[in-house]
């Protein structure tokens, strides 16, 4: 486990020994932790738009000590084996890093959610940019742990979520990377407001369950 | 991470919720001047608040999520040399050991390229300390000729201090592209603009603002 402090000497560690300007985005619970949503977190999950920082990132944690992990721990559902895999690092002290590059597994890092970032951080070489809370609600919904479930809850408990935004980033992604998106999305929610009582309104969830049915019908009709 | 912050941050977490010095002793099992002490560093790490119950008792709320920002906002450093205060849509926070500089704040906000920041960036040269320092940083920034250019604008509209010489020459002859914002040029300020062959994004109008401190 990993809270802010720790995080953020870890980025300023690795700000430090960059010779040049790397920017990438904070996703899941590290950008929880930049909002004092949470306390700490198992992973920190980092997302590169260049293969080349990525890849410059896993060196310097090797040099600091990580290890990379190459069996995968399973967070997200609908894995495939090879594609979007993420690099895993296990730090000294049990710390993670999860470095995607573009994709989040089936949820692509788009434009939209990068024009929406709410906070950068400047660790000397290191830009950190921080997702708004709505794409993390999103990315949550491609994962089945528990936990990640509370970890939305308290998003929408602290934050005034902008629905419309959910809805369109959800809409959006269909044209990218992850056609069934707001299946998944409308399944996540549901679940949120049936079992944990979340306040989500309800023509937010009729309006996903619409964008859904019609995305299996144009799916089934295509076969 | 320290040892330290890491124990206190296990501490804030076992005392989450509301607290008295008694309860925070009898949780961690010390002695009372013990959770006093305790109290009080959880308070400088920002994990802390105290208010008072009826009885004068003091009531501590302890939330670890509740730590204190670390960083240096760049906005916030700019409202607060700038007289034009800006408020901006995303926050950059500069995490470094001491508080930059107004000479790195002036170079960090031109290189924004952002037509408010540049702006509000203006009221800046008026407390430059060290010329040298800012001819350093416009150096690593590349953009020394639109920090020139950009004095000179502000120097037309409003009370500034006299660059040194030396900084200004070296400042003319360093590399920088020639739109401070791309497309931007100006209709006022052609001298300016050809003496440091550089485009100034502003008319006089968009100047207007600092017509309370002008000359």
């Amino acid at each position: 486990m990993v809270n802010i402090g720790g995080q953020e000497e870890l980025f300023k560690v690795i700000g430090r020994e960059l010779n040049r300007r790397i920017e990438c985005y904070a996703i899941g619970g590290s950008a929880m932790m930049f909002y004092q949503a949470k306390a700490d977190t198992q992973d920190v999950d980092l997302v590169f738009l260049e293969k080349g920082d990525l890849e410059k990132i896993k060196k310097i944690l090797e040099r600091i000590g990580c290890i990379d992990k190459k069996e995968l721990v399973k967070i997200f559902r609908r894995y495939k084996d090879n594609k979007n895999r993420p690099i895993m690092m296990a730090g000294k002290n049990n710390e993670r890093f999860d470095l995607f590059f573009k994709e989040i597994i089936t949820f692509e890092m788009s434009d939209t959610i990068a024009g929406r970032v709410k906070e950068v951080h400047e660790f000397n070489n290191l830009i950190v940019k921080i997702i708004s809370p709505e794409d993390i609600i999103l990315l949550k919904c491609a994962t089945e742990r528990e936990k990640d479930r509370y970890d939305a809850l308290r998003l929408m408990e602290k934050f005034d979520i902008n629905w419309d935004i959910i809805v369109d980033e959800a809409v959006n992604q269909t044209k990218l990377e992850s056609y069934l998106f707001p299946v998944y999305l409308y399944d996540f929610l549901e679940e949120l407001k049936e079992d944990f009582k979340a306040d989500i309104p309800r023509d937010v969830l009729r309006k996903i369950r619409k964008i859904s049915e019609d995305l299996l019908v144009k799916k089934l009709e295509k076969k | 991470m320290k040892k330290s912050d890491v124990k206190l941050f296990e501490i804030a977490k076992k005392l989450r919720g509301l607290q008295t010095v008694s309860t925070i002793a009898k949780t961690l099992n010390i002695k009372k001047r013990t959770a006093i002490n305790y109290a009080w560093k959880l308070r400088k790490n920002g994990y802390l608040t105290t208010s008072y119950a009826r009885n004068k008792i003091r009531l501590y709320r302890i939330d670890p999520l509740r730590r204190k920002k670390t960083g240096y906002s760049l906005y916030n450093l700019i409202n607060k040399y700038s007289k034009v205060k800006i408020s901006a849509r995303e926050d950059y926070i500069i995490h470094s050991n001491k508080e930059p500089s107004v000479e790195e704040v002036l170079v960090r906000a031109i290189d924004t390229k952002e037509f408010r920041i540049v702006l509000a960036s203006l009221g800046l040269f008026n407390k430059i300390k060290n010329w040298s320092r800012l001819k350093e940083f416009a150096d690593r920034y590349k953009i020394g000729r639109q920090v020139g250019a950009l004095y000179d604008v502000a120097r037309k509209t409003m009370k500034v201090k006299r660059m040194d010489e030396r900084t200004r020459k070296a400042l003319l002859k360093s590399k920088s592209e020639k739109f401070i914002i791309k497309n931007f040029k100006s209709k006022n300020f052609n001298d300016v603009e050809r003496k440091w062959d550089v485009f100034i994004p502003f008319n006089k109008q968009d100047l207007e603002v600092y017509e309370e401190w002008s000359i």
